[in-house]
């Protein structure tokens, strides 16, 4: 039985690249647990698995192994996908990268409302929400602004607010501090932090930053491909 | 729904336009060429249809002067009005001449008409046409002689009396009208050095002043040129065409294999055009992996990205379109011969672009499917 606040559960996963001897293990049954509002660090040197890992609990790599359940619904089980997932990262999961991947071509606002429109929301209800989530992240001034003329942190910022746009029970963040000073990183994560709580949003944080530790409510290491400490 | 398309086009909108204003030179190319063709075929029907004759009356076996060499006695056209139904008629002739203006030769296609016939220069825009049996001239604007400037031929010196607009032989040629007479003498009378050797020679060329290429006749209301035609040619040893069929000899002996030549050359553009497209959508695309890697990443279907890639290719060609048509409109009057655009031809132009760029944007779309999400996640 699904704990009733679980949103990721990961069990055995693996992840295999190639085939034969060339065959490459990256992530090697991994099993976890994240639950509502919980905000959890994926620890691990370069190469570890830490990235392969984030994309599988995205749905954008498949694992060659293992089961995996977002919202208590199962979607790989042992090689097998069994679920849309584009429409699920598109309805449950938001994602925050390291360079903040704004579209170029979108303004502020429109990075913003893309994937709730897509998702069937209004244009005038999504462009509320957007403004409401942009005032709260302190950059509603900058709608109609290009992401070539924001800052960095204004512009992780506004990554943040299109992730959340969605209404996610997941965010998944890949080094999203990592092109930010220590101040602006430390403000990033403790945005995520209230965030989280907040909204009883999932954040799962890939990092190398050893200083952002305290801020983590569980800290999954990963080295070599298995999850030594959690 | 935020058109993606739209905002890429519009984020770079310098680059979008030089690109669809270079593609848009081609595509005007293509209409030029298309519009080329029209000047041939328009050309080709100007002075057959300026005659306003029902009837031709060549040499027998031939196919008239638009097609081979005719020669028929002028005298002929005496005895073809006392046919039933047969309401004038004028002999004519029709040569290639080179004449000179400020010692520069311009060539022109002259024909030679029976004054006082229904015959007359219907495209004759200034002055009067011919009433003087000798060295009058009608010419066409294009050969750049004025009214009343005098020009020598052989040995005579014409007044220019009237001045024609776009008037063009079938191969593009200015035309230029003499009387009968004169045009007889031009093509027909040896110089005296030539009638001395013929004489030594004892030949006989054949052709006198009083032969002519064909006659054309006119007929009375009410009858049906196909039945005069069979009636003249029971009687004489001469062939009989309607205008009609005329024009279809001159369309097919002489218009069609052009056209053929210029419809292969319009296609091999078109492909190269098509070509281009496809080459720029796919660059495009390239050029946008990582925002493609990203929407897909945060869900975006694949209809989505397909819808963004296609709608961008079709404003790309619709652009270059329009650019096209601004190009051979700014340029087609620089050119030699008549080039005719029509509205038909652009449109079908139009559909032919949309289809080749919905088409050239399908490279676009399978590397654009290909893409891989992760690609917008670090490592």
């Amino acid at each position: 039985m699904e704990h009733q606040n679980s949103v990721i559960k990961v069990e055995n996963i693996s992840k295999t690249y190639g085939a034969g001897e060339s065959a490459v293990m990256a992530v090697k049954e991994a099993s976890f647990e994240i639950f509502k509002g919980e905000t959890v660090a994926l620890l691990g040197p370069s190469g570890s698995g830490k990235t392969t890992l984030i994309t599988m609990i995205g749905c954008i790599t498949e694992p060659t192994g293992g089961k995996l359940f977002l919202d208590g619904k199962i979607i790989y089980d042992d090689g097998w996908k069994i679920h849309d997932t584009r429409q699920l990262r598109r309805e449950k999961i938001g994602f925050i990268f390291q360079s903040h991947n704004l579209i170029p071509f979108l303004n502020v606002e429109e990075n913003v409302t893309l994937v709730p429109i897509m998702n069937g929301l209004s244009d005038e209800v999504a462009k509320t929400k957007a403004k409401e989530l942009l005032d709260y992240l302190g950059v509603g001034d900058k709608l109609n602004v290009k992401p070539s003329q924001l800052s960095g942190g204004q512009s992780q910022r506004v990554a943040i607010a299109r992730s959340l746009a969605n209404n996610p029970k997941i965010i998944l963040a890949d080094e999203p501090t990592a092109a930010l000073d220590g101040e602006r990183a430390l403000s990033v994560m403790q945005l995520l932090k209230k965030l989280a709580k907040e909204q009883d949003v999932a954040i799962v944080v890939v990092t190398h930053d050893d200083r952002m530790i305290p801020l983590f409510d569980k800290i999954i290491r990963v080295n070599d491909g298995y999850i030594t400490k959690e | 729904m935020i058109n993606l398309a739209q905002k890429d086009i519009a984020h770079s909108l310098g680059k979008f336009l030089t690109t669809a204003t270079g593609v848009g030179m081609l595509l005007g190319v293509v209409l030029i060429m298309i519009g080329v063709y029209r000047g041939l075929v328009d050309d080709a029907s100007i002075l057959l249809k300026d005659t306003r004759a029902d009837l031709w009356i060549v040499q027998q076996d031939t196919l008239g002067p638009f097609a081979e060499s005719s020669r028929i006695h002028e005298d002929i056209k005496h005895q073809i009005k006392l046919f039933k139904g047969v309401k004038d008629v004028s002999a004519v002739t029709f040569q290639s001449l080179q004449l000179y203006r400020n010692a520069l030769p311009i060539r022109v296609f002259a024909i030679g008409y029976d004054i006082g016939s229904f015959y007359t220069p219907h495209l004759l825009a200034e002055g009067r046409s011919i009433i003087a049996s000798h060295f009058e001239i009608v010419v066409d604007a294009k050969t750049g002689f004025k009214l009343g400037e005098r020009i020598t031929i052989g040995r005579d010196i014409f007044t220019v009396v009237g001045v024609t607009r776009d008037a063009v032989s079938s191969s593009g040629d200015f035309m230029v009208y003499f009387s009968l007479s004169d045009a007889q003498k031009i093509q027909f009378l040896s110089s005296n050095e030539q009638i001395r050797n013929d004489r030594a020679r004892n030949s006989d060329q054949g052709a006198t002043t009083s032969t002519a290429n064909a006659i054309i006749a006119t007929l009375h209301d009410g009858f049906d040129p196909k039945e005069v035609a069979q009636e003249i040619e029971r009687w004489k040893h001469i062939k009989v065409f309607t205008q009609s069929e005329q024009l279809d000899i001159l369309t097919k002996n002489l218009v069609e294999r052009s056209s053929k030549q210029i419809g292969l050359f319009t296609f091999i553009l078109l492909l190269v055009a098509s070509v281009i497209i496809s080459l720029i959508i796919y660059t495009m695309t390239m050029g946008k992996i990582k925002e493609i890697a990203i929407l897909k990443l945060i869900g975006a279907s694949n209809t989505t990205i397909i819808k963004m890639i296609v709608q961008q290719s079709v404003w790309l060609g619709v652009l270059a379109f329009i650019a096209g048509n601004i190009f051979s409109h700014s340029v087609v009057d620089l050119f030699p011969k008549r080039t005719i655009l029509i509205t038909s031809d652009a449109l079908a132009l139009l559909v032919i672009v949309i289809l080749v760029s919905i088409a050239g944007s399908l490279f676009g779309v399978k590397s654009a499917l290909k893409v891989d999400p992760a690609s917008a996640i670090g490592g």
